[in-house]
């Protein structure tokens, strides 16, 4: 069963949602619906860091390290020396290093928020289930 | 929108919530359908674009690229003046959307989506030219990093090669931020549509409903999709700046380029942002989303990044008198007194001496002053661009193989038909999609 409190404003609603917290409710049995950001919501609910972060860290690395080594395993598969230039040129392949980083970071972290925030919600976008200009909070008990 | 649309709902009762939904119904408004003027202007653009762009283009590839005013030494004309200019102005829409966001500043609300649609749009237009100037645009692949026939690879070494990884980064980057930006504004516009729109809308907003697990990661993605964008968008217009920085070619081979090119690149999406907001402003009635304030304050950064502008171009001859370089200072001397003087001095009227009239307030503060300013700082940029390339090529070192450039009829024609496909593909934007990010302004309301 859940209980259900709209409110209209943001201040009203941060009050309710401290109340309930410390009148011992779980934040894991307190869903919330707002029409923008609410950090202060985060903070009460005491909420973990978002996944997004390790998935941008992951992809941005990896992008790096492709980088580093498409460009440099390329020249060394395919010797070319060109006036007595590096076969493996750092500088010229951070510049292609750098780039694919924030690809594969960028890309990663939308991946990560799909995932975190378990969308596409098919049953969502086939519904009439809608993103309402009001702050819920949604109380599950039992 | 071309839809049926809900009726607005009615608003409720707290001060806080009126203003919330006042926005919403502002914004949605502005996509209410289209009138029969508005499908006549995206009409004549789609037909200039097809026209002048796809039909100029057809003949070049019919004919050959010596159609084109590109010879020796100019080999480099107004296709690639064209695709600097673009990739310059699409750099604005980052800076407003991912550096302002990084600052805090509120002012971006009501640009950041029109400027991030401006950027994918111009990312687009830039990306056309190296197609167009390659002659034979089918062979477009062999500037993919793939094992060649002979298993050779690209150069990555190139400044060219580094291009096609920025410019495509750049494309890819902007998408997802222009997109995850919309995501609960898609949720917003389901709300206010009915019939086939409506599923659209729904499927587009990824079944957002605003909960606390949505609004972590959401927040966490803008974040760090912000904090890759601004260095990708400092790298990027660098990445471009040593396309001409690694030549040895005087007046190009020069370390103030990558500061210098990122500056002129938000200089001139400044002013691309102006040119197009004063009009929707107007037309879709957004004057309470986009005060005169947040005009102002873009005014102001218009400004700064003239004056930066202007600097480069005083310190660029006194790097060239200073090297002792007598081809570099040449150049230069050339720039100003030579063939190309009328674009040169045209470029210092329209980047350094208009703008300067911005430090009076007044004037700042007046649109129709800003709408026309803009529009010469526009021309001058496209100008700086056309200096830069076409006069250093003309004169390099050796008199003997010195020669001059002027664009023909096909170049020109395809360069408008850009102009037309920018400005269909902005109002359909502006018209489809919510042109002010709802969520954001309403996070203003308390």
């Amino acid at each position: 069963m859940t209980e259900k409190f709209v409110f209209e404003s943001e201040h009203d609603f941060l009050h309710k949602l401290e109340e309930l917290v410390k009148g011992g409710v779980k934040p894991k049995d307190i869903e919330i619906r707002a029409p923008h950001p609410v950090h202060d919501a985060e903070e009460i609910l005491d909420m973990k860091p978002s996944i997004v972060r390790t998935f941008a860290l992951v992809g941005g690395l990896a992008g790096a390290a492709t980088g580093y080594l498409f460009t440099s395993l390329t020249a060394l598969d395919w010797v070319l020396p060109v006036g007595n230039k590096p076969i493996v040129g750092i500088p010229p392949y951070t510049v292609i290093a750098f780039e694919l980083m924030v690809l594969f970071g960028g890309l990663s972290a939308f991946l990560g928020f799909l995932v975190g925030s378990r969308m596409p919600a098919v049953r969502t976008v086939i519904s009439n289930d809608e993103f309402v200009d009001s702050f819920e909070i949604h109380v599950r008990k039992g | 929108m071309t839809h049926k649309t809900a009726p607005v709902p009615a608003a409720a009762g707290h001060p806080a919530s009126e203003a919330r939904l006042q926005i919403e119904r502002d914004v949605i408004s502005a996509m209410q359908k289209p009138g029969l003027a508005y499908w006549a202007l995206v009409g004549f653009c789609a037909m200039v674009f097809v026209v002048c762009l796809l039909g100029a283009w057809a003949w070049q590839i019919y004919k050959g690229i010596g159609v084109g005013g590109q010879q020796n030494p100019v080999g480099w004309g107004i296709y690639i003046v064209n695709f600097v200019f673009w990739v310059g102005i699409a750099h604005s829409g980052t800076l407003i959307s991912a550096v302002l966001f990084l600052f805090r500043s509120k002012f971006r609300a009501s640009f950041n989506r029109a400027a991030e649609a401006m950027t994918v749009i111009a990312v687009m237009c830039a990306g056309m030219y190296p197609l167009i100037h390659l002659g034979r645009a089918w062979y477009f692949f062999w500037l993919l990093p793939y094992p060649n026939q002979r298993l050779l690879w690209t150069n990555f070494k190139s400044p060219l090669e580094w291009d096609v990884f920025a410019v495509s980064t750049y494309l890819t980057i902007s998408v997802v931020f222009f997109y995850v930006g919309l995501i609960p504004d898609f949720a917003i516009v389901k709300r206010y549509t009915k019939g086939f729109s409506r599923h659209v809308y729904s499927a587009l907003s990824l079944g957002w409903v605003g909960s606390k697990r949505q609004w972590r990661n959401y927040n966490m993605l803008y974040a760090l999709l912000a904090g890759f964008a601004a260095p990708l968008v400092l790298s990027v217009h660098s990445v471009v700046s040593w396309d001409f920085a690694m030549g040895l070619v005087p007046g190009w081979h020069t370390t103030i380029f990558a500061p210098y090119f990122v500056a002129g690149a938000i200089f001139s999406g400044c002013a691309m942002v102006l040119t197009l907001c004063i009009p929707m402003r107007k037309i879709q009635k957004l004057e309470r989303v986009m005060p005169i304030d947040h005009f102002e304050k873009l005014a102001k950064t218009m400004l700064f990044t003239s004056m930066i502008v202007g600097y480069a171009y005083i310190v660029e001859f006194l790097l060239a008198y200073y090297s002792g370089n007598v081809y570099e200072f040449g150049i230069f001397a050339d720039r100003a007194t030579g063939h190309y003087k009328y674009q040169y001095w045209g470029m210092v009227f329209c980047n350094m001496i208009v703008p300067l009239p911005l430090f009076i307030k007044r004037l700042r503060r007046s649109l129709a002053y800003l709408f026309i300013t803009s529009i010469f700082v526009n021309i001058g940029m496209w100008l700086e661009r056309f200096v830069i390339i076409i006069t250093s090529l003309s004169k390099e070192f050796v008199p003997y193989a010195w020669g001059t450039y002027r664009p023909q009829p096909v170049e020109i024609s395809i360069t408008i038909g850009t102009f037309a496909f920018f400005f269909m593909m902005f109002l359909l934007f502006a018209k489809f999609l919510p042109v002010v990010a709802i969520t954001e302004k309403k996070e203003e309301v308390h």
